[in-house]
């Protein structure tokens, strides 16, 4: 694991294409042996809540709960942006066991130490 | 040339194959080969690249009909 990829989501199930993407190519990265780390803010940590993953699907993709399994499977970090859990009344419990809430300095963090950061 | 695993990775969507091929090419030893059979025609891009990106070696890439065959040697042999 030489290379750091740092993909931040901003869509949720509102949108499964944008969604289902970032997954793709996060999954890709890491088959790549690339390290990779996620983010989500806004409505995207909508998509690391329990039981949400199941229901987005976009055409011509694997379905969102595949990617997300494999993705964890495959060593994948998950971060989420803390006010956006508190303002839709989730705490960490609400989520998949391998996400952390987290707030501002750790996307710093996680920005400032990537190769690359891809933003969707 | 030996093939010592073959993945049929057809019919998957993207990026299940490279998934998939990452998941076979770790159970084989270095210097053995993994055949996989693919059906999308981006493979002919995609597993160059992945090639390129992860040190394995592209031995060999062939088309058959709809299929694409390609031998990747794990690397370290």
């Amino acid at each position: 694991m030489g290379k750091k990829l740092f993909i931040m989501v901003t869509h949720g199930p509102e949108n499964p294409e944008m969604a289902t993407i970032p997954f793709v190519m996060a999954n890709a990265g890491l088959a790549s042996d690339v390290e990779v780390s996620m983010g989500f803010q806004g409505n995207g940590v909508m998509l690391i809540k329990r039981g949400c993953a199941q229901h987005v699907f976009a055409a011509n993709f694997p379905h969102l709960l595949e990617l997300m399994e494999s993705y964890v499977e495959l060593g994948g970090k998950m971060l989420l942006c803390g006010p956006c859990v508190k303002s839709r009344n989730l705490r960490e419990e609400d989520f998949i066991e391998n996400a952390k809430v987290v707030n501002a300095p750790t996307f710093v963090k996680e920005v400032m130490s990537a190769d690359t950061v891809l933003v969707y | 040339m030996e093939v010592h695993k073959t993945l049929d990775a057809r019919g998957f969507a993207c990026p299940m194959p490279i998934v998939k091929t990452k998941k076979a090419i770790e159970e084989l030893n270095p210097g053995e080969v993994l055949e996989v059979i693919a059906d999308d025609p981006g493979a002919k891009e995609d597993f160059p690249a992945w090639c390129e990106g992860t040190g394995h070696k592209l031995v060999k890439m062939e088309e058959k009909g709809e299929d694409i065959y390609i031998y990747i040697e794990k690397k370290g042999g």
